[in-house]
């Protein structure tokens, strides 16, 4: 074994590696289990794409198939319900991680500097993920799928002078059809080795800057500790407590994420009375709607998205530790935590009586939040500091900025 | 102030409970216990052979499901006759006829009991709620012009005996029809337990396993 591994080394940096990324990557002693949800993502990913590949050794990506062939699996492949319902909880489970991974990094201001590019390559991994769910979404070519592809690929008509070019060549069709559903299949397969892909930047970038912390400064070394076996078994006891919920979903209750109307075949003919995309859609879906213009609600929807990205530019407030020793930040976190329930609820709705006054609404609050940022941000440290930081805190901005000090002394 | 906070909790409160989305109509559903025993699987397999499947196919059900539950294969070579094992259950009434008659071909029933929320409930309360108007007209209270004529003649039914063996039927055809839209429901949640209760104990030791290494820290006391 040690004759091997040495042979190895010789022409690879085997034992280098894992010594530089897992037994000496120093990580901070004092993550909370908030700081568990990287790897579940990563867990997910890895669930979704052998679940996946099971899939389409059964799945036939064509109009007049598809359907029948995800009863086939439901009924006739051997534990092909398993490995479906393991799919299609995968994709909620997938959502509700990265979201929650999300609120982590923005309650703790994880996203300020140095770590905008984990912030950012985060970003295109979540656009990549919403692609990737909403081409999956076709594949079993419900009446729900055909429909939601339908309403959202017609989006696309709000693009200025050649919106209806645009959505047929999404399409490759007038409608939503076979040539829809190809395509998004062969997409569908692509996009997660692009995520793998995006996802090694993601972590070669963490291990350049190493993992924030609930402190919010960057620790001395004494308070740092070996990924391996501490976070590495912190982890694994994550992944045990994560799959004892996602089993609990795919064992009992797994229909929780299958739209009832998804299980009759799509019919072009027949629109459902209330088309609704699926939960982790609902907030953005909300913004849409609550406005009237067409483009409008589709730039809504993408600025929704996107201005997650403007994050470390327009928190302007230097006090370490995020929300934890910011209250006004703190309150702007829950309010826009609350705001998004109540999108997502209205999203759920048919918009009708006073959910649309209230989409609206929760619509401004949502951007009011981070247009108010900045000048929050920047008067909250003011305050903090006049008022005088509590010993605790002050402790860790004077650490903070010896350690600056120390940085530019080197560099210089 | 306070009633509005209350409205508003109300308001998130249901959406958290919902979790989904659900029809005006589920609220006027009964809330029936429909037994899916291998009896009563049995007769609503019969009853579906018999009944629906004059109009309606159940095609992603095969004759040979039916051994799934609880039928003999002697039993099972009878209902199929001359079928062969793997032929699924299709409508003797062709979709050309029935476009003449109903205007539509039935739909399909094999996953009926999944495509709303509570669908077995729906299908029995659906089966149950045809009657009579004073114009000796049948109509459906749950589905106001249905076109489908009242399938167990329940409406029409006077002897009290003969109703609850009725009633009993539509309860039946709801089971089977509940089996048949998840057809691995027993398997997956008999499975569901080994799985949990494997997971619940290897989560339990890593979590010893967790404590115990960082126990070493506050040895080294460290920080």
């Amino acid at each position: 074994m040690g004759r091997i591994v040495e042979w190895l080394d010789a022409r690879f940096p085997l034992t280098a590696f894992l010594k530089h990324e897992l037994s000496e990557y120093p990580t901070p002693r004092n993550l909370s289990y908030w700081w568990n949800f990287g790897s579940l993502a990563g867990l997910v990913l890895v669930i979704q794409i052998l679940s996946g590949i099971f899939l389409a050794m059964h799945y036939k990506a064509d109009s007049t198939l598809a359907f029948d062939s995800i009863e086939h699996i439901m009924r006739d492949v051997n534990y092909g319900w398993l490995i479906r319902y393991i799919h299609s909880t995968g994709a909620s489970a997938f959502f509700a991680v990265i979201f929650i991974h999300m609120a982590r990094t923005l309650y703790y201001g994880s996203y300020r500097a140095p770590r905008e590019l984990m912030w950012w390559t985060g970003q295109v991994l979540l656009l990549m993920l919403m692609a990737t769910a909403f081409m999956g979404y076709l594949l079993p070519w419900g009446q729900m799928s055909y429909w939601g592809a339908q309403v959202i690929t017609n989006l696309f008509r709000a693009t200025p002078f050649i919106g209806d070019q645009v959505v047929i060549w999404l399409r490759g069709d007038f409608a939503v059809g076979d040539a829809t559903l190809t395509r998004f299949f062969a997409l569908h397969y692509l996009f997660p080795f692009l995520i793998t892909g995006m996802v090694m930047v993601h972590l070669v970038a963490l291990h350049m800057v190493k993992s924030s912390n609930p402190s919010g400064i960057d620790l001395a070394a004494k308070n740092n500790i070996p990924f391996h076996p501490y976070f590495t078994v912190k982890d694994l006891f994550g992944v045990g407590v994560f799959l004892l919920i996602f089993c609990a979903f795919v064992f009992y209750s797994p229909n929780t994420f299958i739209e009832a109307e998804n299980n009759l075949p799509a019919d072009p003919m027949k629109t459902p009375a209330h088309i609704v995309p699926e939960w982790y859609f609902l907030p953005f879906y909300a913004i849409l709607r609550a406005v009237p213009d067409l483009l409008g609600g589709v730039v809504a929807m993408a600025m929704s998205v996107m201005i997650f990205a403007a994050m470390p530019y327009l928190d302007r407030s230097k006090i370490p530790g995020g929300a934890r020793h910011r209250p006004f930040f703190r309150v702007l976190f829950y309010v826009f935590a609350i705001d998004v329930l109540v999108l997502t609820y209205v999203g759920m709705k048919p918009p009708e009586g006073v959910l649309i006054p209230v989409g609206q609404v929760a619509t401004f609050i949502y951007f009011g939040l981070f247009v108010l940022l900045p000048f929050i941000s920047k008067k909250e440290e003011q305050w903090l500091r006049a008022r005088g930081l509590p010993p605790e805190l002050q402790a860790l901005v004077a650490s903070e900025e010896a350690q600056r000090a120390l940085k530019k002394k080197g560099a210089l | 102030m306070t009633k509005l906070r209350i409205r508003w909790a109300t308001i998130l409160l249901s959406a958290m409970l919902s979790g989904g989305v659900y029809a005006s109509s589920e609220a006027a559903l009964p809330d029936v216990k429909i037994d899916t025993s291998s009896a009563h699987l049995k007769n609503g397999a019969v009853a579906i052979l018999n009944v629906c499947t004059l109009c309606h196919s159940v095609k992603y059900v095969k004759y040979r499901s039916l051994l799934e539950i609880g039928f003999s294969t002697a039993e099972v070579d009878t209902l199929r006759g001359e079928k062969p094992l793997d032929e699924p259950f299709l409508a003797k009434l062709q979709p050309e006829s029935a476009r003449k008659v109903f205007g539509m071909v039935p739909p399909d029933l094999s996953d009926a009991a999944k495509t709303r929320k509570n669908g077995a409930a729906y299908v029995y309360a659906l089966l149950t709620s045809y009657h009579e108007d004073a114009q000796e007209h049948v109509d459906n209270k749950l589905f106001p012009g249905i076109k489908m004529p009242d399938p167990l003649g329940l409406s029409v039914e006077l002897d009290p005996a003969r109703k609850v063996k009725l009633d009993q039927r539509a309860k039946d055809i709801a089971a089977f029809l509940q089996w048949s839209a998840d057809p691995r429901a027993a398997e997956r949640e008999s499975l569901g337990v080994w799985v949990l209760g494997y997971l619940a104990v290897l989560t339990f030791l890593l979590w010893l396993v967790k404590r115990r290494v960082w126990q070493r820290l506050k040895a080294e006391g460290v920080g």
